[in-house]
C-alpha cells in the first residue's frame, strides 16, 4: 500500500516536472521577449523626443541665420523642405530616412554659417548654436541606446531556441537607426567666439 | 556521415553569424572606464593641489546640501574616441545622481585630444540648458584650458555649475569643506542569500526527499547574488569617505556642451 502510494507519488512528481519545466521556460522566454520589445519601444520614444526637439529648434535657428545671410536661399529651402518631410513621415523607417535627410541639409546650413563672422558673434545665435549642438548630441546618444536595444532584441529573436518562441508569438526584429556612411557623426556644430571678453576669460573665485 | 558533416557546417555557419554580433557588443568594453575616486578624479594629474582642495570643498558641500554631484574628471587621453560620446558613456557608467532622478553634472577634460565637455544628467537639463552650459564653457573654462591652466579652468566651471544648482535648490554655498559623513555600508546584505542557502541545506538534509526544494532556492540565491554583487560595485567607491550615496545609477541623455580648446 505504502509502496504503491510512493510509486504513484513519484510518477506524479515526474509528470509535474515534465509539464512544469517547459511552461516555466516558455514563460521566462516570453516575458524576456516582451521586456526587450518594450525596451526597444521606450528607446525609440526617447529618440523621437530628441528628433522632435531638433524639429522645433530649426525654425528659430534658420530665422536667426537668415538675418545675416538672407541671400543663401537654396540652403534655407532645402532645410525647410527636409523638415516638412520629417513631419510627413509616419513609419519608423520613413522617419529615419527623413531625419537623415534633414541632418544632411542641416550640415550644409552649418557650413554656410561658418562664412559669417558677424553671425557667429551674435549672442542669440551662439545660444541657438549650443542648443542645436546639444540636441544633435542627444540624438546621437539616444540613437546609440536605441540601436543597442534593437541589437539585443534581434539577437535574442534569431537565436535558437528563442527563435521558435518568437515565431510562435509573432515577435519581429526591429529596424536599426542607421546613419548614411558619409556622415556617421552628428552635424559638426562648431562654436567659436569672437568676443574680446571671452578671450581673456572670467574668474568666479 | 552526411548528417554529421551537415551538423558541423551548421555549427560553423551559426558561429560565423553570431560571433561577430557577440564581439560587436563588446567593442566598448575594450577600454574600461577608470573607477571613480571621488568628486575630483584627476587621472591626468593636471590640477594643482590648491585648486583640487577648493573644488573638493565646493562639490562636497553641494553634494551634501543638495544631493547633486558635480564630478570633475581629467583624462590623459581617451584613445581617440569621440569625446562627447565618451563623456556620456562615462557619466552613465559611473551613474551620477540617483537612478530616476538623474541629477548630476560631469565636467570632463581630456588632455591629449584637447577636448572638454560639461555633461548634464537628465534631471538637471532644465536648470542647465545646453546654451547655458555652452556659455559656462566659453566664458569660464575654455580661455583657461587654452593656456593649460586646468586648475583655474575647472574650478571656474565647477563654481559656475555649482552656483546654478545651489540657487535652484535655494541654498547658499559657504565654500567650507563639509564634515565627513560616516558611510553606511550595506555589504552585510550580500551574505543573506548565502546564509539562507546554508540554512536550508542543513534544514532540508535532515528530512528525506527535501533536497529537491533546494533547486529553486539555489536559483534564487544565484539571482540575488548577482544583484547584490552589482550593488557591491556601487559601494566600492564609497571608500573615499565622502558619503558617495550620490552615485546611484543616474543617466545622462547627452545634454550639455563640449568643444576643443
Amino acid at each position: 500500500m505504502s509502496k504503491t502510494l510512493k510509486t504513484v507519488l513519484i510518477i506524479a512528481g515526474i509528470l509535474v516536472v515534465i509539464i512544469l519545466v517547459p511552461i516555466m521556460y516558455l514563460k521566462g522566454t516570453y516575458n524576456t521577449l516582451v521586456t526587450m520589445d518594450e525596451g526597444v519601444k521606450a528607446a525609440w520614444a526617447q529618440v523621437e523626443n530628441q528628433l522632435q526637439r531638433r524639429y522645433d529648434l530649426i525654425p528659430n535657428y534658420v530665422e536667426t541665420v537668415k538675418g545675416y545671410a538672407a541671400h543663401e536661399k537654396d540652403v534655407f529651402v532645402k532645410v525647410t523642405e527636409a523638415r516638412s518631410r520629417v513631419a510627413g513621415a509616419n513609419s519608423i523607417p520613413d522617419k529615419i530616412r527623413a531625419n537623415n535627410q534633414l541632418s544632411s541639409a542641416l550640415s550644409r546650413l552649418l557650413l554656410v554659417v561658418e562664412r559669417y563672422p558677424d553671425l557667429k558673434a551674435n549672442t542669440n545665435f551662439i545660444r541657438l548654436q549650443d542648443e542645436l549642438a546639444g540636441t544633435e548630441n542627444r540624438i546621437a546618444v539616444e540613437r546609440r541606446r536605441f540601436n543597442e536595444a534593437v541589437k539585443v532584441l534581434n539577437i535574442k529573436i534569431r537565436r535558437f531556441p528563442t527563435n521558435i518562441i518568437a515565431g510562435m508569438f509573432g515577435f519581429e526584429k526591429a529596424t536599426f537607426f542607421e546613419v548614411p556612411k558619409e556622415r556617421q557623426e552628428a552635424p559638426k556644430v562648431k562654436f567659436s567666439r569672437s568676443r574680446a571678453d571671452y578671450d581673456t576669460g572670467q574668474t568666479l573665485v | 556521415m552526411y548528417y554529421y558533416s551537415r551538423l558541423k557546417y551548421t555549427c560553423i555557419f551559426f558561429l560565423l553569424v553570431f560571433l561577430p554580433m557577440l564581439i560587436g557588443t563588446q567593442v566598448h568594453a575594450d577600454r574600461p572606464f577608470p573607477k571613480p575616486q571621488g568628486l575630483v578624479n584627476d587621472f591626468a594629474n593636471v590640477i594643482p593641489p590648491a585648486y583640487k582642495q577648493k573644488i573638493v570643498a565646493i562639490t562636497g558641500e553641494l553634494l551634501q546640501k543638495t544631493g547633486t554631484p558635480v564630478v570633475v574628471v581629467t583624462m590623459p587621453d581617451i584613445g581617440g574616441a569621440e569625446y562627447n560620446d565618451y563623456a556620456n558613456r562615462l557619466y552613465s557608467a559611473w551613474g551620477l545622481g540617483k537612478k530616476g532622478e538623474d541629477k548630476g553634472i560631469l565636467i570632463f577634460v581630456t588632455i591629449k585630444e584637447r577636448k572638454m565637455r560639461i555633461e548634464t544628467g537628465y534631471g538637471v537639463e532644465g536648470i542647465i540648458p545646453d546654451g547655458l552650459a555652452g556659455e559656462i564653457r566659453d566664458r569660464y573654462m575654455i580661455p583657461y584650458l587654452k593656456q593649460d591652466k586646468f586648475g583655474q579652468g575647472l574650478l571656474n566651471g565647477t563654481v559656475a555649475v555649482a552656483q546654478i544648482v545651489a540657487k535652484d535648490s535655494g541654498i547658499e554655498l559657504t565654500g567650507q569643506a563639509p564634515v565627513k559623513k560616516t558611510l553606511k555600508r550595506r555589504s552585510g546584505l550580500s551574505f543573506l542569500p548565502i546564509i539562507l542557502i546554508i540554512f536550508f541545506l542543513v534544514f532540508s538534509s535532515r528530512r528525506r526527499g527535501g533536497s529537491w526544494l533546494l533547486f529553486p532556492l539555489l536559483l534564487m540565491g544565484m539571482g540575488g547574488g548577482g544583484r547584490y554583487g552589482s550593488g557591491g560595485f556601487g559601494g566600492s567607491f564609497g571608500g573615499f569617505g565622502g558619503g558617495f550615496g550620490g552615485f546611484g545609477g543616474g543617466m545622462s541623455g547627452g545634454g550639455g556642451a563640449g568643444g576643443g580648446f
